[in-house]
């Protein structure tokens, strides 16, 4: 720790300008903070993130910089505010995130992630949507709906994620009286108690992979029954939501039929999710550029992007726009990536980067990979 | 060779010993003054018309063959340039009544813009289209007779083959040789240099070699020209070389950054009270746009409308930027432009090329110097090269067989 401070003060080019942070809750960060980074705790980050959250390229630069940093930005503290001031009491609130490709949306969603779990939220969190309906290795494992008729199932997708759900929720579902109060019938010998604790529920979705997706119906009823009778408050965060409303997947059943979004039973569990019927909870959601094929990535707007029906659903929202650096911003990212060598060299290519990159936050860390 | 004459002469002559002796010192006298070129009987002539005889009044004066046809093609060559001068004129004045325009001041640029109106060419070369121009520029100059009807060189070093650059080198060498002499002048009156003569060197070049080769219509070899160089910056080196200015000024070219300074345009005002410039007709390419550039900005760059995203990679970017970063003015300028046609090389090329030609007017001399020599202000102008048929590209040949 030493012999770092050391190497920090007598790097040749470390300039003086400082971009860290010592705040490390977010349930702390205010104005002050806006530019600078924070560092995250390991053990949190692999309570939170281990099955998704991160961008792959962030994955990436998390193992190279040995650590896991978040940069402080206005949308990301716009929303905490609005989060404290707003009554539990009223209907859900939904916000939007929205911005070009590689502004930096998800990163912001982890963020306040972060902060609903210090917060103490029950966090539902799908890391990422397309990854379910658009990723397709060469055989993805579909089965038919039992429940719904012509309703096609992902049986895996939806066991994977109830593992992640568990593990972002352990501490809530350990000690929290959450529990079912509707009793459910799965098959002749399994079935789950009314009363029973939440986490069983998830345990027998995790465990019989053939009840998972009816698993989830079931889990998304009774978490918007616990938020109405105040036994908890939600956090829901979903990342690229627009492809939920896009009208091709890549999937196709076994007949060579391809399958469209709506007959997806996952689909039609997180759109209940996110109607604004119930209280005590928040919504977050991006609509993101990436979550569509190319064709239609003209435009990075929510009404283009989520198309007629998803502004229908969504109808009362705010939109956030997640911008590119400002020059502070900027300068702070610059410092930190010479802090962590991740770029070298003379300080005139700041200025030329800061052209060549627009300030995009991707763009600019892309950039940077071969200097 | 002599034998023979002496021969000769013992066979033409009844002579006597004294005579003979005469004659082996008139001999002595022909060696001295070379008559290679013009056969031995012309030359024996010479000398024998300070002989009165009879026989050899009544000979005729004989010219060679070669001499007769020389003077032949000199005279021939005079004439037809005398024809070519009257046709020359006589066309430019029937040129300025087809035009409208006053027979009297009508001068060679007048010529020139009425011959590409009247037969306009798309041809690519510009010496293949038509032209009308005095007939010195056309027909390649040709040295005039350089010996007379005796066959006697004009020039003393005509016999090296290529007199006027050997002259040449006589003449710089002359030159250092005096300079020599005049440095030893003044240090032995123990005198200090006069401190504002001194030939500026800085914005000019040596001749090229092609262009040596009009000035002496001669050819040189390249080690020639080398030789040329060395013997000339050999003169420039000495401390008294102003003395011969107007010698070295002949030689050298100024560089072509003189010429720009000339015509750098002034900027604009514009309804805000920014200064601005406005380059139209920036291509590269198939490439086709115009670039606007004010001066009191922070830095914005505006691509059709866009931002400098229009372009997604990295190095059409750099292009567009490169300009603005070497000047060092990236956050001094906005520049706003509108390009069409093309793909991202070429549209960025061309916004390169209209940056640095507008930044012209807002900056230095140096700084200007500068750009020319990073290649900024030059029009690219390749375009690309037509397949030819036989080939499956525009270079790229089948497979080479030995046989």
């Amino acid at each position: 720790m030493l012999s770092r401070s050391s190497r920090l003060l007598c790097r040749r080019y470390s300039q003086a300008v400082n971009f860290r942070t010592n705040e490390l809750s977010p349930t702390q960060h205010n104005d002050d903070q806006i530019g600078l980074f924070y560092t995250l705790k390991p053990e949190v980050c692999k309570q939170l993130f281990q099955h998704g959250g991160f961008p792959k390229s962030f994955m990436k630069q998390t193992k190279t910089f040995t650590e896991t940093t978040l940069m402080v930005r206005r949308p990301a503290i716009d929303l905490m505010n609005c989060i404290k001031a707003s009554d539990l009491n009223k209907p859900v609130i939904r916000y939007v995130l929205y911005g070009e490709k590689g502004t930096g949306k998800s990163l912001t969603m982890a963020h306040l992630l972060h902060y609903a779990h210090e917060e103490g939220f029950l966090i539902v969190h799908v890391p990422w949507v397309s990854e379910w309906l658009r990723r397709v290795p060469r055989h993805k494992e579909m089965s038919n709906s039992q429940s719904h008729e012509g309703f096609v199932d992902l049986p895996l997708d939806a066991a994977t994620w109830l593992l992640h759900f568990k593990n972002q929720n352990q501490t809530l579902l350990k000690n929290g009286e959450l529990n079912i109060n509707k009793e459910y019938v799965w098959s002749k010998r399994e079935k789950t108690e009314a009363g029973a604790p939440l986490s069983e529920l998830v345990e027998h979705g995790i465990n019989r992979v053939k009840y998972a997706c009816d698993v989830i119906d079931a889990l998304i009823y009774e978490i918007k029954q616990l938020s109405e009778s105040r036994k908890c408050k939600t956090f829901v965060a979903i990342d690229g939501f627009n492809s939920f409303f896009y009208p091709l997947t890549r999937l196709s059943t076994p007949t060579k039929k391809t399958v469209k979004p709506e007959e997806v039973t996952l689909t039609s569990s997180f759109k209940e999710l996110t109607k604004n019927n119930w209280t005590n909870g928040v919504i977050l959601l991006t609509a993101d550029q990436l979550a569509v094929p190319d064709d239609h990535q003209e435009s990075y707007l929510p009404k283009y992007l989520l198309r007629k029906e998803g502004f229908d659903h969504l109808d009362p929202f705010v939109p956030v726009e997640v911008r590119r650096y400002t020059d502070k911003e900027y300068l702070s990212c610059a410092s930190y990536y010479r802090d962590r060598l991740w770029l070298r060299g003379p300080p005139e290519i700041d200025t030329e980067l800061k052209f060549t990159s627009a300030c995009n936050p991707f763009t600019f860390m892309e950039q940077c990979a071969p200097l | 060779m002599s034998q023979v004459i002496n021969f000769s002469l013992r066979r033409l002559l009844p002579i006597s010993r004294t005579a003979y002796i005469c004659v082996k010192n008139t001999f002595a006298f022909n060696a001295r003054s070379q008559s290679s070129k013009v056969t031995s009987k012309s030359k024996v002539d010479d000398v024998l018309n300070n002989l009165t005889d009879w026989e050899t009044l009544s000979k005729k004066k004989k010219i060679s063959k070669a001499m007769k046809a020389y003077l032949e093609r000199a005279r021939e060559h005079d004439e037809f340039m005398k024809k070519q001068h009257l046709e020359f004129n006589i066309g430019m004045r029937h040129l300025a009544n087809m035009m409208g325009e006053d027979p009297e001041t009508f001068t060679q640029k007048d010529v020139d813009r009425a011959i590409e109106y009247l037969f306009p060419s798309g041809i690519y070369d510009p010496a293949a289209r038509p032209l009308m121009k005095p007939p010195e520029e056309v027909f390649p100059a040709r040295k005039a007779a350089e010996f007379d009807e005796a066959g006697r060189p004009h020039h003393f070093l005509f016999y090296t083959g290529k007199p006027n650059f050997f002259k040449l080198l006589f003449d710089a060498v002359d030159n250092i040789q005096q300079l020599y002499n005049f440095e030893d002048k003044v240090i032995r009156k123990k005198a200090t240099p006069d401190p504002n003569g001194s030939v500026n060197l800085g914005n000019s070049h040596w001749l090229t070699k092609e262009q040596l080769e009009q000035t002496l219509v001669e050819k040189i070899t390249d080690l020639e020209y080398d030789n040329f160089k060395v013997v000339m910056e050999r003169l420039v080196s000495l401390p008294y070389s102003y003395r011969h200015k107007d010698f070295i000024e002949k030689y050298r070219k100024p560089l072509a950054a003189q010429r720009f300074a000339l015509e750098i345009p002034k900027p604009s005002y514009d309804d805000e009270g920014r200064a601005f410039v406005t380059t139209y007709e920036c291509l590269r390419k198939k490439a086709r746009g115009d670039v606007t550039i004010k001066s009191p900005g922070t830095g914005k760059i505006i691509i059709n409308g866009q931002d400098i995203t229009y372009f997604d990679d990295i190095q059409s970017r750099e292009q567009v930027l490169f300009p603005l970063i070497f000047t060092g003015m990236q956050n001094v300028v906005d520049v706003i432009c509108n390009i069409e046609g093309g793909g991202p090389s070429g549209q960025s090329g061309a916004i390169r090329w209209g940056i640095a030609w507008g930044l012209r007017s807002f900056v230095d001399k140096e700084m200007l110097q500068k750009m020319q020599v990073a290649g900024l202000l030059t029009r690219d102008h390749r375009r690309r090269e037509r397949k030819k048929p036989g080939q499956p590209g525009a270079r790229k040949k089948p497979t080479w067989k030995r046989r």
